[in-house]
């Protein structure tokens, strides 16, 4: 197991330097000007010239992209943004929270709501709960999540005055964005809980534990749900992922400040050494997230082993 | 299985409960660490070197004359602010909230009308080569150093230094020398003569920041300039918190007694969703919100407690056409100014919050002189392509920026001139990578610009986009408008000292651009700010910046 572990690892470095080595050419060859983005058009071509070559950008490709590695490997130096001067890994760190926050109540919403409307779904099959539960999560499937957000705002706080409707700072502002993040998640994560507790249900071993005389309780519990819960790991660990680009819209719509909202706000004023750093930062989560959720898999069934 | 018994599992199960309090526990660290983050306001305003005490302070006065409770105003803003440094800023967004920090030698008024700021008065030489400036007395900048001469010398030396790499390094490019002549007075020359230097120190570029910050960053060039703003305005910095807001407070010393600040604190929060911002609007989150999409504006005007208020702007929406290409000649430019209803374009992009541009300047820059609109007359417009050569008309491509406004205008312009054969394609472009591709200047077919003069007054308004020096690559100029007529009279207009003169040169020029039509002209918009009622004394100048430093809050 630990030799797996250490093995995944050091499989992750030679994927991050071919997405920083990707990131930075795709945005080299974008037809925007790196000067006139930091300095604004106000430049007359004199000015112009002196800064392209104080700022680096005279140099070969190769050598801006050495020059970038170097820094971040050496002191973790992402560059500094060109929209707000400031260093960007301060930037990501300052933010990097308010996101981390935002999704992980997300997702709890979304394991919260997902599993159990999957687990009533599965064991009242066919009953009017399944129904409600089904068509639900179906709805919440369709609907684009700036709009499920836009409703949200509108009922509770621009009508019921209840809750903030952008911004961050309290529990409240917390609300109403995560809600609207985990939804999607949470319909993903029902369906799918749904369909693997019907499948372990039909096992033979299931129907061995009811002959034995076993309570209901003891039977879902013990025996199926452990089982089923092996592909809804995996599901929801992916869905993790996808989070982190779900919270783009969802943090843009509630003016909420983080990585989602900086990532948008970013590209479309072309700040790109932020945008790499979001790039780097968003494949390590993903490729993080999917190691933990290999390695939940053994720790579920101990019957799966790496070797 | 019954439901309720389902229910049961789920409620003695142990992982639920733990879930529960992992996000609860989550959900009220934030509310903590977000509270951290904010300094208590009572310890701010309290720089007791003056003898007024803030209006916190509460000594018991000799008669209860109950003191207005100074409220907070929070604005709402289009985007972070890039820069907190006047000279290294050049997007509305930061310069907006500057101007609580930071004051010029000179200021506009509502009406475009230039006032004395940090200087009492200041003498145009009759040769238009210089300016000087007399400062006023007894100003102190926040960190308590004092404002001379010398100080805005060396602010202005050190924006225009290229070494220092300042954004504003070319705005100031016209001055040759700046003299001290004694602490309170100085000289500022330039090369040619340019009677629109006065208006240049109106600029927010022309701020003037504290000796002691520009001496540390004389000394060290990594220190953050762009995050330590120091001038002499009625508000002061207190903090910016990234993507969340920036903040500032009242400074006790400022030396205006009657334009003290009114309010305990001004925050600044960037939303970048109009309809966010709105919605805050609605919800009192926010007091203030600038540039109101058209669309909100009207259902604002309905609401019990929020207002509008509209100004014109500076802003000139018009097509730009290729010149060197023949099809762009100039009955063909003039058929195109007649082809298009701008009534009806005004109608449905702005929902009529804009009027007819009837020069290629907006009618608040100083030097604006009305021309006749061109009338909406297809049949007059067929006539003149066929004079022009194209009564069959031609396929042209239409750049625009993909920005909901430019793409509404651009999509409509290019219905329009279908009547008269011009098949307009409209390609909406990234705003960076548009500018990027007019400097360039190779590709330039058709494109829908926007102009709005930074100073206010005609010069800039003129010469970026019709003098033959601008032409690109590099330049505004992205029409290649070319007519020595308009040269001669734009350097003639800058060399005269004379007001009444130079507005007469100005009116020439914009009749000879407009019979020319070197544009299509459009529209000028009206800037729409919304806010609460409860919120008094904003002052909305209009080349776009918005004025707090008096704003009030019952």
């Amino acid at each position: 197991m630990l030799s797996f572990i250490v093995k995944r690892i050091f499989g992750i470095i030679p994927i991050l330097l071919i997405v920083s080595v990707l990131s930075f050419m795709l945005i080299r060859l974008t037809p925007s000007d790196p000067i006139r983005i930091i300095y604004g058009n106000d430049l007359d071509k004199a000015t112009y010239e002196k800064y392209r070559a104080l700022e680096g950008f005279d140099d070969h490709v190769v050598v801006q992209y050495g020059r970038y590695l170097w820094n971040i490997v050496s002191q973790g130096d992402f560059g500094k943004s060109y929209r707000t001067k400031s260093d960007v890994a301060g930037q990501l760190m300052e933010r990097g929270w308010s996101t981390a926050v935002l999704t992980m109540v997300a997702m709890g919403w979304a394991i919260l709501f997902g599993l159990l409307a999957g687990i009533i779904s599965a064991t009242k099959r066919n009953t009017i709960w399944d129904r409600i539960g089904m068509v639900s999560t179906i709805t919440a499937l369709s609907v684009p999540e700036f709009w499920f957000g836009m409703v949200l705002v509108q009922v509770f706080s621009v009508q019921l005055g209840w809750l903030p409707s952008g911004g961050a700072g309290t529990w409240k502002h917390l609300l109403l964005p995560s809600l609207t993040l985990g939804l999607g998640v949470a319909a993903v994560i029902a369906r799918f809980t749904r369909a693997s507790v019907l499948e372990v249900l039909r096992e033979d071993y299931v129907r061995t534990a009811r002959a034995k005389g076993q309570k209901e309780r003891v039977v879902v519990w013990s025996h199926v749900l452990r089982n089923a819960l092996i592909p809804v790991v995996t599901m929801t660990g992916l869905q993790f992922g996808f989070l982190i680009g779900g919270a783009s819209v969802v943090e843009s719509v509630f003016a909420y400040p983080g990585l989602g909202a900086l990532l948008v706000d970013s590209i479309s004023s072309r700040d790109y050494p932020v945008v790499q750093a979001l790039i780097l930062l968003f494949s390590f989560q993903f490729l993080i997230v999917n190691l933990l959720v290999d390695i939940s898999y053994g720790l579920l069934n101990p019957q799966i082993r790496y070797d | 299985m019954g439901f309720e018994k389902g229910m049961e599992y789920l409620r003695n199960r142990k992982w639920l409960g733990m879930l529960l309090v992992l996000m609860l526990s989550l959900t009220w660290l934030t509310a903590c660490n977000s509270n951290n983050g904010n300094t208590p306001e009572n310890t701010e305003a309290k720089e007791g070197n003056t003898g007024t005490n803030a209006a916190k302070t509460e000594e018991p006065a000799p008669e209860p004359e109950p003191a207005p409770v100074p409220q907070t105003l929070t604005v709402g803003i289009e985007a972070e602010p890039t820069s907190m440094n006047p000279f290294n800023s050049t997007d509305g967004n930061s310069t907006g909230v500057q101007g609580s920090m930071f004051e010029g030698l000179l200021k506009l008024d509502q009406n475009m009308k230039i006032q004395p700021l940090l200087a009492t008065e200041y003498v145009v030489s009759p040769d238009a080569k210089s300016v000087t400036f007399t400062l006023r007395e007894g100003v102190t900048f926040h960190d308590g150093s004092k404002l001379t001469a010398q100080v805005v010398k060396d602010g202005l030396d050190f924006v225009r230094n290229k070494d220092n790499k300042m954004a504003r390094a070319s705005f100031f490019s016209f001055i040759e020398d700046i003299k001290v002549v004694d602490e309170l007075h100085l000289t500022i020359s330039s090369k040619d003569a340019n009677s629109a230097m006065a208006a240049y120190m109106t600029h927010s570029a022309g701020s003037v920041i504290s000796p002691l910050e520009l001496d540390k960053k004389k000394k060290d060039p990594n220190y953050n300039l762009d995050r330590s703003p120091v001038g002499t305005g009625p508000y002061k910095f207190a903090e910016w918190k990234d993507g969340q807001y920036v903040k500032v407070v009242p400074y006790d010393g400022y030396w205006n007694a009657e334009g003290k600040a009114k309010l305990e604190s001004i925050t600044y929060k960037p939303v970048t969703e109009a309809s966010t911002r709105i919605n805050m609007l609605k919800t009192g989150e926010l007091d203030i919100v600038k540039n109101v999409p058209s669309l909100s504006a009207k259902e604002l005007e309905g609401s019990a407690d929020l207002d509008i208020s509209k100004t014109p702007s500076m802003d000139v929406y018009y097509v730009g056409a290729n010149i060197t290409k023949k099809q762009y000649n100039k009955d063909v430019r003039q058929a195109m100014n007649y082809a298009l209803d701008k009534e009806q374009l005004i109608a449905q992009v702005v929902n009529g919050y804009g009027r007819i541009a009837d020069s290629a300047i907006a009618p608040n820059v100083v030097g604006y002189t009305a021309q006749t609109p061109y009338a909406f007359d297809v049949e007059k417009a067929k006539e003149l392509m066929k004079k022009g050569g194209y009564e069959k008309g031609f396929d042209a491509t239409l750049w625009t920026r993909n920005e909901t406004e430019f793409i509404a205008v651009a999509e409509n312009v290019s219905i329009q001139l279908s009547k008269i054969g011009i098949n307009a394609k409209v390609v909406p472009l990234e705003s960076g990578t548009m500018f990027d591709k007019l400097d360039a200047g190779k590709e330039t077919d058709m494109y829908i610009g926007r102009w709005s003069p930074g100073t206010g007054e005609a010069d800039w308004g003129l010469r970026p986009n019709f003098h033959s020096t601008r032409i690109p690559p590099n330049y505004n100029n992205s029409n290649f408008y070319v007519n020595k007529e308009v040269d001669k009279l734009l350097d003639e207009a800058l060399a005269t000292p004379d007001a009444a003169k130079t507005q007469e040169i100005y009116a020439n020029v914009q009749k000879i651009i407009f019979e020319d039509a070197a544009w299509t002209f459009l529209y000028s918009p009206e800037s729409i700010v919304g806010k609460r009622k409860n919120v008094a004394n904003v002052v909305i100048i209009p080349n776009g910046y918005m004025d707090l430093n008096n704003v009030t809050k019952e």
